[in-house]
């Protein structure tokens, strides 16, 4: 569906992604997983046209969407969820939802914002409130509900977990699962709990310094104990019975 | 109505309406527009012109002073904002960009009053607008007109901001470009609009202000210190911050000169321009961030005897 190819971009003198290229399947999640500093969030950047790509390609449903501004990457059914600033602090709850909606019909995005509030209920409590007043794990549930209000064909997620006690940030990256085997969306998730997304991923990359050190499945990934331990601080293979975490209670 | 408060009530609103301008302009395109000063003194030009060529009152050229400002300043952002900020320049940049606007537009305005002088045979370089102005209820109707005109168009940009889809839109694009441009909003019209409302609000400015003060070539650009005044005191970052900060720059100019000459003596006359200014620094010294910094809300719960300090 998304096809980078050598793609070399960064911010104004600074490069950060080397040579890269990727391929996002139809239909599925892929996990880019990777330490500090890897590049991560500038791939999702360098796609929304938001960093400034010097070279390469990059194709969404073989299209070239090389230096498209990101309004025209929102209209062609591509969503970006960032890290931060992924609300309009001074916007309410309902008007937040109401811009995600921006390029949806009126009625329709109405119903949207309303299914919405149905699966993050504590945005109909806050509904009227603004997006500032909100907590940090209610401001992601806001975030996603806003990356969901599009209809999206693709979305691309940025560190969901950041700010999130961990029982909700487990809640959050099974909701992603569940966008993919219902609402059947392809999706990029970058995320730094890196052995949960890689156990609900299906494609998975593995960034060091700007480059791909690992491409495959994301199963494999969880098999490579050198990786896992060196780069994301997973200390013993998938594959020797770890204790889930509903297991350990 | 005495003298000093009808024409500073003018003269307030005139600075509110240029000053919410120049808040506006920065807020959404980080750029401090000089060129504010002309674009004013057009507007004057504008209603100048409508009364003594077209004829009836100045107030019926006010519409067009504002379509005019605003076409200035879409020319301003097509010309030089935009493909500056798609090069990232930075404030600076920018805001001698609009100086050099500025310029041309002086220039400009100095050939049109040549042409209206050697042409029209009329004296276009020191106008005194209320001449045209009429009686209404025992006092100039300026003083009833032009603070009603101020509050209408700003309720009306109020409501366009909060009611309307483009307007959240505005407020959006211009707290999180980034997050607007990902949700499909379209940051260029965005910035245009703004351009357009800024442009025509010191248009609107500046022929309000005419009817307060003498109308010269450098009308705007003898007033633009205290357009900024206006918008820095409101602190920059709101524009309602910067609508009230130009209200309360022009009224404690006129109030202050008039109550200040009575303790004090004539001599103050000559330190008018001081007045709202030293108000401007003792305020940013105790609220940094300006009208819009002050915590009302804990400042009106203090004063009704509620619990709860004053935290700026």
């Amino acid at each position: 569906m998304l096809k980078i190819n050598k793609l070399n971009s960064g911010y104004g003198k600074l490069q950060v992604l080397y040579d890269l290229s990727i391929e996002i399947p139809e239909k599925g999640i892929t996990v880019v997983v990777g330490p500090n500093g890897a590049g991560k969030t500038t791939l999702l950047c360098s796609i929304m046209g938001i960093a400034d790509v010097s070279s390469g390609e990059v194709e969404f449903q073989g299209n070239s969407i090389r230096a498209l501004p990101s309004y025209l990457l929102a209209r062609q059914g591509i969503s970006y969820v960032p890290q931060m600033g992924n609300v309009f602090a001074e916007l309410s709850v309902r008007d937040n939802l109401q811009m995600a909606g921006y390029l949806l019909p009126t009625a329709k995005a109405k119903k949207k914002a309303e299914q919405m509030t149905v699966m993050f209920p504590v945005l109909k409590k806050f509904i009227d409130r603004k997006a500032a007043t909100l907590s940090g794990g209610e401001r992601r549930m806001l975030a996603v509900a806003m990356g969901l209000m599009k209809d999206p064909k693709l979305m691309l997620l940025d560190e969901l977990s950041t700010d999130l006690a961990p029982i909700i940030a487990e809640k959050v990256i099974s909701e992603v699962a569940r966008l993919r085997d219902e609402l059947g969306i392809t999706i990029l998730l970058v995320e730094q709990m890196a052995k949960r997304a890689l156990e609900i991923g299906d494609t998975a990359y593995l960034l060091v310094s700007g480059g791909v050190r690992f491409a495959g499945k994301a199963r494999e990934l969880l098999n490579e104990p050198e990786l896992c331990n060196m780069y994301l601080g997973i200390k013993q293979p998938a594959a020797q019975n770890i204790p889930s975490i509903e297991g350990s209670r | 109505m005495a003298p000093w408060l009808a024409t500073g009530l003018i003269y307030a609103s005139a600075l509110a309406l240029a000053a919410g301008g120049i808040t506006l302009l920065y807020m959404s395109t980080r750029t401090f527009n000089f060129a504010h000063a002309s674009m004013a003194t057009i507007g004057f030009y504008v209603i100048y012109t409508g009364s003594v060529l077209g004829g009836g009152t100045p107030y019926r050229y006010f519409p067009l002073a504002f379509l005019i400002g605003g076409l200035l300043g879409v020319i301003c952002y097509y010309g030089l904002n935009r493909p500056l900020l798609k090069r990232r320049a930075v404030e600076i940049t920018l805001m001698m960009s609009t100086l050099g606007y500025d310029l041309i537009l002086l220039s400009v305005i100095q050939m049109y009053c040549d042409y209206l002088t050697f042409s029209r045979r009329l004296f276009p370089r020191r106008v005194s607008m209320s001449i045209y102005d009429f009686e209404l209820l025992g006092v100039s109707a300026a003083t009833i007109i032009l603070p009603l005109v101020a509050i209408v168009f700003l309720t009306a940009l109020h409501l366009f901001l909060v009611k309307t889809r483009f307007g959240v839109a505005m407020r959006a694009t211009i707290e999180n470009p980034v997050l607007a441009g990902a949700s499909g909003i379209n940051a260029d019209r965005v910035y245009m609009l703004a351009w357009v409302i800024g442009g025509g609000m010191a248009a609107l400015g500046g022929a309000a202000m005419s009817m307060a003060i003498t109308g010269t070539p450098v009308l705007g650009m003898n007033s633009i210190p205290f357009m900024f005044a206006g918008a820095i005191f409101g602190g920059l970052h709101s524009l309602y911050g910067g609508i009230l900060g130009g209200f309360v720059i022009g009224m404690t100019e006129y109030a202050g000169v008039f109550y200040l000459s009575q303790i004090f003596g004539p001599w103050v006359l000559g330190y008018r321009m001081g007045i709202p200014l030293l108000l401007m620094a003792a305020t940013l010294l105790i609220f940094p961030r300006g009208l819009a910094g002050i915590p009302w809300a804990a400042l009106v719960r203090n004063l009704f005897g509620k619990k709860g300090g004053i935290r700026v």
